[in-house]
Formats: C-alpha cells, structure tokens, sequence
C-alpha cells in the first residue's frame, strides 16, 4: 500500500467536510448537487483513492509492504 | 524487566487527584454530551420525547456541564500535571490540592441539582425560591436562577482560583531551589493561563457576588442587565482561551513528541501565551455588538483587539505544523507534502490531535465573521454562533482533550488504554459528526434560523436556505449528533474499560517534547510575569472603564427596577401565532 491503513482511514474522514463545503460552495455557482448525489461524489473519491492506495506504486504489480509506525 | 517511568510512578499522590478530576471532566461530558443529543433530536422535530418549557433546563445543564465542568475539570488535571512534570517536583501540599478539587465537586453539585431541579413539576422551595435554574450557560438578567446555582458558581471558580494557587506555589518552591533557571515551558504555560483566568474572572466574581447573588436572595430589589450582561462577557470571552489553553499546550508539548520530533521553537510558544494573557480579557464586548446602551466606539476597540488576538492563533498554527513536519521528516518523510504520509496516523492520541487542530482553523475563519461588528450583524444570535463554538469548545478542546485521554489514562492509572483501534474510530467518527453538524448550523444561521429556541418551526413562515433545504439541514444536524453520540460513548466505553484493565509495564514514560530553539533563546523578559500581568490589567482598564461607567450612568448600579423572572413557556398557540404575524406579516 502506499499509505498506511490509519492514513487511508483519516484521508477517507478528510474527504467528508470536503465534499459536505464543496457542495456548499457549488451553490453560489448555481450549481446544486442533491443529497444522492452528494453521497455519490465522496464515494466516489474515496473509492478512488482506495484505488489510489491499493494500486502498486511500482507499476510492476509488485506491491509495496505497508509502512509502518516506528514507534 | 525494563524499569517503568509513567507519571503514577514518579508522582502517585498527584496521579490520584488528576485521575479523580479526569473523572469528574468524563461524567460532565456524558452527561452533557447525552442532552447534546436530546436537543439536536428536538429541535430539529426529528424526535421529541421532551416538553419544550424542559428544553431550556435540557440547554442549561449541556452548556454548564460542557463548556465549565467538562473542559475545566480537565483543565486542572493536566494543569497540574504539567507543572509536576515540567518542575520535576510534586506540589508542595496534597492536602491543598484535594481541597480545592473538592471545592469544584461541591460547586459542580450544587450547580447541577438546580439545573435538574427544574424537570420536576414541583420544585421544591428552598431560602423562599423554587429550586431550579433555567438560565443557559449565560445566566443573563432579568432571568433569575435559585441562589444555589451562584453560590455553586463561585465555589467552583475559587476551586479553580485555589488550583492556580497550587501551581503558583509549587513553581515559587521549585524557584527557590532552581533560582537560576527558566521557567520550564509547560509551566509558564500554566501560569500565564492562570493569571488571565484570575483577571478575567474578576468580571464574573463582581457580578455574581455584588448582583446577582443578593437579587437572588431578595438583599437587592433589582439589578442592572446591561452591567451584568458585560461583567459576563468580560469572564466570557477570556474562558474560551481558558478552555482552549490546554488543548494549545498539547499540541505545543505533545504534539512534536508524537509526530516523531520537537517543537520547533520555544520563544515562539512562550510569546505566544504572553499575548494570550495580554489580549484574552479587553475583548469580551464582540459578544454585545447588537447590545443597545454601549457606544459603538467601544464596540469597535473589542473588535480590534479580537483582530489582534488572531496572530497567536496564526503563530500557533505555523509552530505546531512545522514541529510535526519536522518530526515527520526524522521519520524519513520527504518532498512538499509527501512527509505528512510519515506521521503516526495510527497513534488515536496524534490523529485527534491533529483533526480537532484542523477543525480549529475553519473555526478561526467563521470567528473571524463572528468578530466583524458589521457582519456580525448577518449571523448574531443565530446557529452559525452555535456551529462556530461546536468547532472551538466542541472540536479543537474536546477532541484534543479526548485524545490526550488516550495517553493521560495509562499514565495516572498505569493501566494500558483497553483498545487503540476503537480510540482511533473514535476521534475519527467526531471529527466527521462535527463535520456535519457544525457545517448546518454554520449555514442555517446564514438564512437567520436562530439558536436557543426549542421549535424553530413557524406557522405562515418558511425560511429560505441559500443552498439544500431546511429538511436536509436539520437531517444533517441530526445526523451528526447521533454520530457523535456514537463517538462519545466509544470514548467513555474505553476510559471504562481501560481502568478495569490490569497494571501494565508496557506504558510510555512520562515526558513532552524537547525543542529545536529552546528557551536559551527566549529574552529574559518574556518570563517576567508581572510586568505582562501589569500590562493585561492597563489594557482591561482602557477597554472597560469608560463602558461600564457609562452603562451605571445610563441604568444606574442597580438597574431601573429589574425584578427576576423565571423562564417558562405558556403553550398558547394563538398567542404565539399572533406575535409571530406582527412581526413577519
């Protein structure tokens, strides 16, 4: 993986208050997602950077071990 | 078998009173947090198993129990410990230090059972007044509360008066045996928090004890609002950086030491608490902007000083990354933004820490519109207000004091903390609770819903969202007071559980983080803690003098005849609907 488990879990937290301002924000342009499709969007980000973490970074399909917390 | 350091082993007689505060701090919390949920639930007509008169005393004890109990009960618990740690001494007497801490008990006891008092249908009369208290966290004139409430008010503030005596007295014996050294960061930081606390609760001592206390009593026929409300607002604003001083003490001392490093600059952080102590009390007039009876001249000096008092915060923000950043790098993190990868994610106590800072940077953006006296106007009284404190006192304090939990437990019970994996849940699930509910009120503020109100549902009446729909805010409120709720008993679960845990020899030892510049490079003068004193109270003098003697001039000392009244609410729908159509047509 390329971030750890605990780094994808607090990306995937960091996503929420993102996309719950962006679509906030895309009001003032006039741009007016739904609730579903609200949802819709930070799934879709999150699954993408799942993908993102997952994928190996090497582009052999050899993937990296996990790193890890030293302490 | 390695030889165990945790704080319970270099200071145990210590370790019991912080455990016992600690506790007092979590029951605070459960309860409060519980009615949070009660609230959010019923005012969004979500569910509502409560009487709307009961929402008041439900709102009551939420924010006593929250923003005083919950927050400064820690707050002595970590006071203490970080003046301990950092002196490398005990205090001076144990037995003073239970006595204030059972002075806190007594006036948290005291305050509680007359806020709850008020659920009964009867209450009872006790010194000639119903028992109950149904006045909010601000107990604003002319509601009157029973004498119990401000008598339990005050023993709880001179506890804490006490606890700073202790600290005080424990670093002057540490001073007479160390007459050359500086003052250990923790400790300064402990004691330039204890000094505005004792300026700024002057204010609150002057109007409970010359007030309202004898109004309550019936000594004093009548009082003056507009004097009390500000003596309030001079306690009022300053106990916020009481509240959040120790959450920035641990991102200072602890937050380095996690992330692997050390905390980039010492004089940095002790400037940082000298305008803490210099800026928190001459400002507490932003909170009375739409206040009639003050000058809007006075109003725009609280204003300026609020502006000035956003450079520690910003210094703050700039220190804290760059110590992380720092420590991320000793941990082989490399590129622009690549080293955050490097920090210890998994750590609960690190990930909360860093995410209630997070979250305190967007509250710093909407306070910043809270302290704009023109657009104040937009969002005064309204939820925006209310989102914005769920961020500082909800987010940036809780959250911070929740993780730090995660590490104090182990050391003043020598127990390992029951399990890691729910605490990292935990301070996740909060983070995106607050998330939610914190993000609907900031915006249903915007369109005017306003706070403190049981039923914002009007007949004839729709509010107009700029964005969503009012049914999707309140369902984004309610949702995330029930995550939080969630993320609250995960919290108490594992403080529960971990104290049933048996004695561990695994637990880390009991430091903060060293420092990259260190207090060799601080000038002298910045440990010079009575000319800052001096220079605070000079500067709470030219904020306060002329506004407070022009209020006694215009209402006079005791007020034109103001008589207590209790808060209730007469379920007379006519008479509602026709107040409602006289002012929105």
């Amino acid at each position: 993986m390329r971030v750890s488990k605990a780094g994808l879990l607090v990306v995937a937290a960091i996503v929420i208050p993102i996309v719950v301002e962006f679509r906030t924000a895309l009001s003032w342009f006039g741009i007016e997602l739904s609730v579903l499709e609200g949802v819709a969007l930070a799934v879709t980000i999150v699954l993408a950077i799942v993908v993102w973490a997952v994928w190996p970074s090497d582009g052999n399909g050899n993937a990296e071990t996990e790193p890890t917390d030293p302490e | 078998m390695a030889m165990r350091n945790a704080y319970v082993d270099q200071f145990p007689a210590e370790a019991k009173v912080i455990k016992a505060a600690f506790w007092s701090s979590f029951l605070a919390l459960a309860i409060g947090g519980l009615l949070g949920l009660v609230q959010a639930l019923h005012r969004t007509d979500v569910v509502r198993f409560i009487d709307s008169a009961d929402y008041y005393t439900v709102l009551t004890a939420h924010g006593v129990l929250l923003a005083i109990t919950f927050t400064i009960f820690f707050l002595v618990g970590i006071f203490t410990w970080a003046v301990t740690t950092s002196l490398e001494r005990g205090v001076v007497d144990t037995r003073f230090t239970w006595s204030w801490y059972a002075m806190m008990v007594v006036g948290t006891v005291l305050v509680g059972v007359t806020i709850f008092a008020g659920f009964l249908e009867d209450a009872p009369e006790i010194l000639g007044a119903p028992l109950n208290a149904d006045v909010l966290f601000t107990f604003y004139a002319p509601l009157q509360a029973h004498p119990f409430f401000y008598v339990g008010l005050v023993l709880f503030v001179v506890g804490s008066w006490l606890a700073g005596v202790d600290w005080f007295r424990t670093w002057w014996a540490w001073r007479g045996e160390n007459p050359d050294e500086r003052i250990p960061l923790p400790t300064f930081m402990v004691l330039t928090t204890t000094l505005f606390w004792y300026i700024c609760t002057f204010g609150v001592a002057l109007s409970i004890l010359v007030f309202l206390l004898p109004w309550s009593l019936g000594i004093v026929d009548s009082v003056n609002p507009l004097l009390t409300r500000t003596l309030f607002w001079y306690f009022g604003h300053a106990v916020v950086y009481f509240w959040l001083m120790p959450a920035y003490m641990m991102w200072y001392i602890m937050l380095p030491k996690l992330s692997g490093g050390k905390l980039f600059s010492d004089p940095l952080a002790r400037v940082v608490f000298v305008l803490f102590l210099l800026l928190s009390t001459p400002l507490g007039i932003h909170h009375q902007y739409l206040d009639p009876g003050i000058a809007e001249g006075y109003k725009f000096i609280a204003m300026t000083n609020t502006m000035f008092l956003l450079l520690p915060s910003l210094l703050t923000a700039f220190t804290v990354v760059a110590s992380m950043e720092h420590g991320a790098r000793q941990r082989g993190g490399e590129g622009y933004l690549g080293w955050l990868r490097a920090l210890p994610w998994r750590d609960p106590v690190f990930t909360g820490m860093a995410l209630a800072g997070l979250m305190f940077a967007a509250a710093g953006f909407s306070g910043m519109i809270n302290a704009g006296m023109n657009i104040n106007y937009l969002v005064h009284n309204t939820w925006w207000v209310v989102g914005h404190f769920h961020l500082t006192v909800g987010t940036a304090v809780a959250l911070t004091f929740m993780a730090a939990a995660y590490w104090f437990i182990p050391q003043v019970t020598g127990k390992a903390l029951w399990n890691r994996s729910v605490a990292l849940g935990q301070v996740l699930l909060w983070f995106i609770g607050m998330t939610f509910m914190s993000n609907a009120m900031h915006r249903s503020g915007l369109f005017g819903m306003p706070r403190r109100t049981a039923e914002p549902q009007y007949s004839g009446f729709e509010f107009e969202p700029a964005a969503g729909t009012v049914g999707e805010i309140n369902a984004q409120v309610a949702l995330g007071a029930v995550i939080l709720t969630v993320s609250l008993a995960l919290f108490l679960l594992n403080m529960v559980l971990t104290s049933f845990n048996g004695s561990s020899d695994a637990i880390p030892d009991n430091t903060y983080a060293g420092t990259l510049s260190g207090p060799e490079d601080a000038p002298e003068i910045l440990d010079n803690l009575k000319l800052w004193t001096a220079i605070a109270i000079v500067l709470v003098i030219f904020a306060y003098t002329l506004p407070v003697a022009s209020i006694v001039e215009n209402g006079g000392l005791f007020g034109p005849g103001i008589e207590g009244q209790q808060l209730t609410l007469v379920p007379d729908t006519a008479t509602v609907l026709e107040t409602v159509r006289e002012v929105m047509p």
